[in-house]
């Protein structure tokens, strides 16, 4: 019977990068990968962050010379209404100081993330884990877990062999085979999982970099928001729904988006033609869930690490994948695997930058699930995203269908009725995360709105009252 | 591929079926274990399943497995997720059987 150091069932993301980790430090380490080979049983499109430039800037490095990559500087959303008509466009903003945030080798980063088939991604992380000694063992499933005294001690494969191992890494997904045979969960509670149907469309690369250029692509209306992740000669159409409110066949849900003219349109200009079609279980919850017991640790999609606002879950896999790696070079190396030590794994993964994720976790799902995911809300919602677009300079202007201060008026009308609905909307979802903002913009705030008030007062009342009761509401000292 | 559907306007006909890959002539192995007496016919594996592996016969109350669900699953494992009674087993098929996923 093989010992190891360290078993890892999983070779996507995570299970790769804790491999890498595991070799580098010396652990004798072995991860299992389901399919043939790596990269061939995922099912995602994948976004890498513009922060994967500073987190992880030498994958980075090699990320950019693979064959799927594409450059992506920002995202738009096509706003589109129940009856399938394109409403409006919207689309994220840079300034020059965002693209400074992140710098790299003395070129700024923080404008550019990437989109990159995990077909492409998989294996070179693997590779690198492969490179630092680990080794990997492809068309093997880990079936269930060794356990003594109640403490996990290896992994067993479908081929019924036993690898003994003094730590276990669960990288195994969102249905984590490890999780559930090592006893921290059993399946996710419904609100806690979403089933996501993706489409793949290969396209004519030149159409694609005129029509799309290096951008991702939201399809946002009543029905649900849909992804399209653009790849250097293709791309993913997408959605997501949490498992307690599907309400339509998942399959039927991604054909209401191929419906839609504006798509269809799009894809005529790209020469889209359908390549693949996948479906996968993503966790979206506010946090994270248990992530360790005796001998054995849960990372990435296995433990629930996805983000709680946009369910991108690859750079929090390669972070837990570190800590766990990490974790279980100390538990060795103290002689104490239990979870003594490997609750420090948990301390880890709640420090910053991965622990901040989820601080506003409960806020960012709540959110979605009222917004996003309420198809009465969306309906309201588009209505009043085009009329602030028709407010916008140039519909008033462009608009013949009447006077123009009459036609003005009718619109602006319309967002007065709307407002109310949306108001309740922000004061239940919105307003919650107010903790969030810094006590330097509290500041800037109490600031502006005290010298406001004070400039309209006579000159005899001091400043200072004015000043102490707009600083105590805004929550300053 | 003679499956391909290049016009946009016909995109929602697509079948499945054409569009996923699997490896052929591998042994799966049996990783759905479905246990009918734990079964109370809420139906939700019948709506989750994208390719209809789970059907609910009329005067039973109590789903039915596809007996081609070794050729036809799609791995998502979203079945054994809504499954509140533990009627549904899923492990996934044996290594280097099953699906492929070539641009995932």
């Amino acid at each position: 019977m093989a010992k190891y150091d360290v078993a890892i069932a999983g070779a996507g993301p995570g299970g790769s990068y804790a491999a890498k980790t595991a070799a580098e430090l010396g652990l004798k380490t072995v991860f299992f990968e389901r399919s043939r080979k790596v990269g061939e049983k995922n099912a995602s499109g994948c976004g890498l962050g513009q922060r994967w430039w500073r987190d992880f800037p030498e994958i980075m490095e090699k990320v950019e010379k693979l064959p799927s990559y594409r450059d992506i500087h920002s995202c738009i959303f096509k706003i589109v209404d129940e009856d399938d008509n394109l409403v409006t466009t919207i689309s994220t903003t840079k300034t020059k100081k965002d693209a400074e945030r992140i710098m790299y080798k003395g070129i700024p980063r923080a404008m550019s993330g990437t989109s990159i088939y995990r077909c492409d991604l998989d294996p070179l992380l693997a590779d690198l884990a492969c490179e630092a000694g680990a080794e990997l063992r492809t068309s093997t499933l880990v079936t269930d877990v060794m356990k003594e005294n109640g403490r996990v001690t290896g992994l067993v494969t479908d081929k019924g062999e036993k690898i003994e191992a003094d730590i276990v890494i669960g990288a195994d997904g969102a249905h984590s085979i490890v999780a559930i045979k090592s006893g921290i969960r059993k399946r996710w509670r419904k609100d806690q999982i979403t089933l996501i149907p993706q489409i793949d469309f290969k396209c004519n690369e030149q159409r694609l970099d005129d029509v799309i250029g290096p951008a991702e692509w939201v399809w946002f209306g009543p029905f649900c928001g849909a992804y399209q992740v653009n790849f250097r000669d293709g791309f993913h159409l997408g959605l997501g729904q949490w498992l307690d409110i599907w309400a339509l066949k998942p399959a039927d849900m991604i054909k209401r988006v191929l419906k839609i003219p504006a798509f269809q349109a799009m894809c005529r200009a790209v020469d889209a033609e359908m390549r693949e079609y996948q479906i996968h279980m993503l966790p979206w919850m506010e946090k994270p869930g248990k992530s360790y017991a005796d001998g054995v640790m849960l990372i990435g999609d296995a433990g629930g690490f996805p983000c709680p606002l946009e369910g991108e879950g690859v750079w929090h896999a390669c972070f837990t994948g570190k800590y766990a790696a990490e974790t279980a070079a100390e538990a060795i190396s103290n002689g104490d695997p239990t979870t003594r030590t490997l609750q420090k794994y948990e301390a880890k993964w709640r420090q910053p930058p991965l622990g901040l994720e989820y601080e506003y976790g409960k806020e960012f799902v709540a959110l979605w699930k009222n917004s996003a995911f309420n198809p009465e809300f969306m309906k309201k919602m588009v209505q009043f995203l085009g009329e602030l677009q028709w407010l916008n300079f140039p519909s008033p202007i462009f608009d013949w269908s009447d006077d123009h201060m009459s036609s003005f008026n009718d619109h602006l009308g319309h967002v007065l009725d709307l407002l109310p609905e949306l108001s309740e909307f922000a004061e239940k979802y919105v307003i919650p995360m107010k903790r969030g903002i810094s006590d330097t913009n509290r500041e800037k705030i109490a600031n502006m709105i005290s010298g406001s008030i004070s400039a309209k007062l006579p000159g005899f009342i001091p400043d200072w009252p004015v000043k102490s009761i707009v600083r105590k509401k805004l929550g300053l000292k | 591929m003679d499956n391909q559907i290049t016009k946009p306007e016909d995109f929602f006909k697509f079948k499945i079926k054409d569009f996923a890959f699997r490896v052929e002539g591998a042994d799966p192995g049996d990783f759905i274990t479905y246990t009918e007496s734990k079964c109370n016919g809420c139906g939700e594996c019948v709506l989750v399943c994208t390719v209809n592996l789970w059907s609910m016969p009329k005067d039973a109350k109590k789903a039915k497995l596809s007996s081609k669900y070794k050729d036809v699953c799609m791995e998502c494992a979203a079945c054994y997720a809504v499954c509140d009674k533990d009627a549904i087993d899923f492990r996934y098929p044996n290594g280097g059987a099953g699906i492929i996923i070539k641009h995932g």
